[in-house]
């Protein structure tokens, strides 16, 4: 299985208790990916007012996940 | 020094500021956000801000070279803190330098805007009661998971402005709707047209909107310019609809122009967009927008209407295809065909035309199918009919838009643009032009003896006249406009004219050649 690497900031670093984590998944995108810590995590954000960033890019949802990629999903935002 | 960085000590705004001091500088604007003590109706003892550093610094340094590129100043910066913070500290700092001070303040409120609304920067707010929660995060958990309610996406101001059902469509999705945010439109024309165009594009979340109009409004308006109110008769357009839609939607950037649109300013003005819309009630007005839009690369989207009737046209010279000038070789004089004042109109009808419109720019920027394209639409909303007409590219088009491909400029294998000291350029025997307004002229002299002055708009409107026996190099700040004018006046025949590549302002940074003796 891929493995991804996993990081989080804001609500989601609290809900799912860490910064960051390695995970193997079958997950073939941010869509899924992001439904299957939903459930492990109990995230209560719906996917339309999230965005998500792949190797520090913002990503589509459908963006295709291979081994070794970086997954940050971010919340709402609140700079300044 | 990086122009957007993050910062876990307190911020000192005096040496901040000097880090941007430029000679060149007439005025400088600062923003500062304050950590308070309240948000709504909860008293809040203090934050902590968290970043998801590596990609907020990326869009961060993004952001401020936008501004700084579309607001033409010297340099900008921003500095934002993270970590814990108390009432009153500073959490974060904007400033910006130019020659002059409209610049520095409209480049300072782009900054901070876009900064709020798209970097991953987090505030988590504790309160009095000993409990705490991050802003706009928690809000729309409990939303989300409530299907009674709507998405109240954020508790008030800017982030309340929620894109999701938008974002919904497959074919839009945050991929899209982050297109929209970083598109920028010039519309010409603010009246039955612009309204529906302007309150469209700005639900639909395009990031920077040009608003152009130089009438104020009038109560004969009011019955199809929805975006005036009674109160606003004799005030300028663009001012009213700036500010209105401004409270419609605070997430997107807003510029009025108050001003004629003319030849000497069209350039200038289209150039700051990514695509224009012609929403104007003029001949002259459709025709300039059509030809600066084939001169400078940039899709146009053209309406008119009349009494029960409009058309539509759009047209790509980024992709060829035909032109205005395709149809109408000559330009129509007005007066010819009534107008709104002349022939009457029925209220909606420009509105329907207007969505239209918005509707095609829609389809451009997020590279939907079904665009119109070397068509014109007919739309007759009293026998409820539309039909679309193809319209040929002309082989002699006057617009030019047959040049389309390798530009005319190109294919003569001159060279358009010039890199070299302007010192050199005068000893090689070309004539300098300060094409610059006498202004910026006057508080920014160009430092070189024997050259001339005449600004874009009367060199362009052939005031003065080019001797074809010399040679020509055009001069601006930045390289911009003296590019578009050499251009111009190429397509004019003129193969004698030259730009400054950057402008004076690439002559003076540390490095580069000097641009001055």
């Amino acid at each position: 299985m891929p493995r991804l690497r996993l990081r989080y900031f804001a609500l989601f670093r609290e809900q799912a208790g860490r910064r960051e984590e390695t995970l193997a998944t079958t997950a073939a995108t941010p869509a899924l990916l992001y439904e299957e810590l939903a459930t492990r995590y109990g995230f209560r954000l719906g996917r339309a007012q999230l965005q998500v960033a792949v190797n520090g890019a913002f990503a589509d949802w459908s963006t295709p996940l291979v081994d070794g990629d970086e997954i940050v999903f971010i919340p709402p935002v609140a700079g300044g | 020094m990086s122009t957007f960085e993050f910062r876990d000590a307190p911020l000192d705004p005096a040496a901040l500021s000097r880090t941007l001091a430029d000679p060149g500088a007439g005025g400088f604007a600062s923003f500062e956000g304050w950590v308070r003590d309240h948000h709504e109706g909860r008293r809040v003892t203090g934050l902590d801000y968290e970043a998801f550093e590596e990609l907020a610094r990326a869009e961060g340094e993004r952001i401020v070279a936008a501004a700084v590129e579309r607001h033409g100043v010297l340099a900008a910066r921003c500095v934002h803190r993270v970590g814990r913070l108390a009432i009153g500290e500073l959490a974060v700092w904007v400033g910006a330098a130019s020659a002059h001070r409209a610049e520095a303040f409209a480049a300072c409120r782009e900054i901070i805007d876009e900064i709020k609304h798209r970097l991953p920067i987090w505030k988590k707010e504790h309160y009095v009661e000993g409990d705490s929660g991050w802003v706009n995060c928690e809000r729309c958990a409990e939303a989300a998971h409530d299907h009674r309610h709507g998405h109240d996406h954020a508790p008030a101001g800017a982030a309340a402005f929620d894109y999701a059902r938008q974002m919904a469509l497959p074919e839009v999705g945050s991929a899209g709707q982050q297109r929209l945010a970083e598109a920028a439109v010039v519309v010409i024309g603010a009246g039955g047209l612009g309204c529906a165009v302007l309150t469209a594009l700005a639900g639909a979340g395009i990031g920077t909107l040009q608003v152009v109009d130089d009438d104020t409004v009038e109560a004969s308006n009011l019955h199809r310019q929805p975006l005036y109110t009674v109160a606003d008769i004799g005030r300028p357009k663009a001012e009213a609809a700036t500010e209105r839609l401004a409270a419609y939607n605070p997430r997107i950037v807003l510029h009025a122009h108050p001003v004629r649109f003319t030849a000497a300013n069209a350039a200038a003005l289209i150039s700051a967009g990514d695509l224009v819309v012609d929403c104007s009630d003029n001949f002259a007005a459709k025709f300039l927008v059509n030809d600066v839009a084939v001169l400078t690369g940039r899709p146009a989207v053209l309406a008119s209407i009349h009494q029960y009737e409009g058309q539509l046209q759009v047209v790509r010279p980024d992709t060829g295809g035909s032109c205005l000038r395709c149809l109408w070789p000559e330009a129509m004089r007005d007066g010819l065909v009534g107008n709104c004042v002349e022939a009457g109109v029925l209220g909606p009808v420009p509105a329907v035309l207007g969505n239209l419109q918005a509707i095609e720019v829609l389809k451009i920027l997020l590279d939907l199918p079904g665009q119109l394209r070397d068509e014109l639409l007919l739309v007759d909303l009293l026998g409820l009919e539309q039909r679309r007409l193809r319209v040929p590219r002309a082989a002699e088009c006057a617009g030019r838009c047959t040049r389309i491909g390798p530009p005319v400029v190109e294919t003569s294998g001159a060279e358009l643009e010039l890199t070299l000291p302007l010192a050199t350029a005068a000893a090689q025997g070309y004539r300098i032009i300060d094409i610059r307004e006498p202004e910026e002229c006057y508080s920014d002299p160009l430092g070189l003896a024997g050259h001339d002055a005449i600004p874009m708009g009367r060199l362009l409107d052939g005031v003065a006249t080019l001797d074809p026996g010399e040679r020509y190099l055009l001069v601006c700040t930045r390289g911009a406009r003296s590019l578009i004018a050499a251009r111009q006046l190429r397509a004019g025949g003129r193969n004698n004219v030259w730009s400054l590549r950057g402008g004076l302002l690439r002559a003076q940074l540390p490095g580069a050649q000097p641009g001055r003796s």
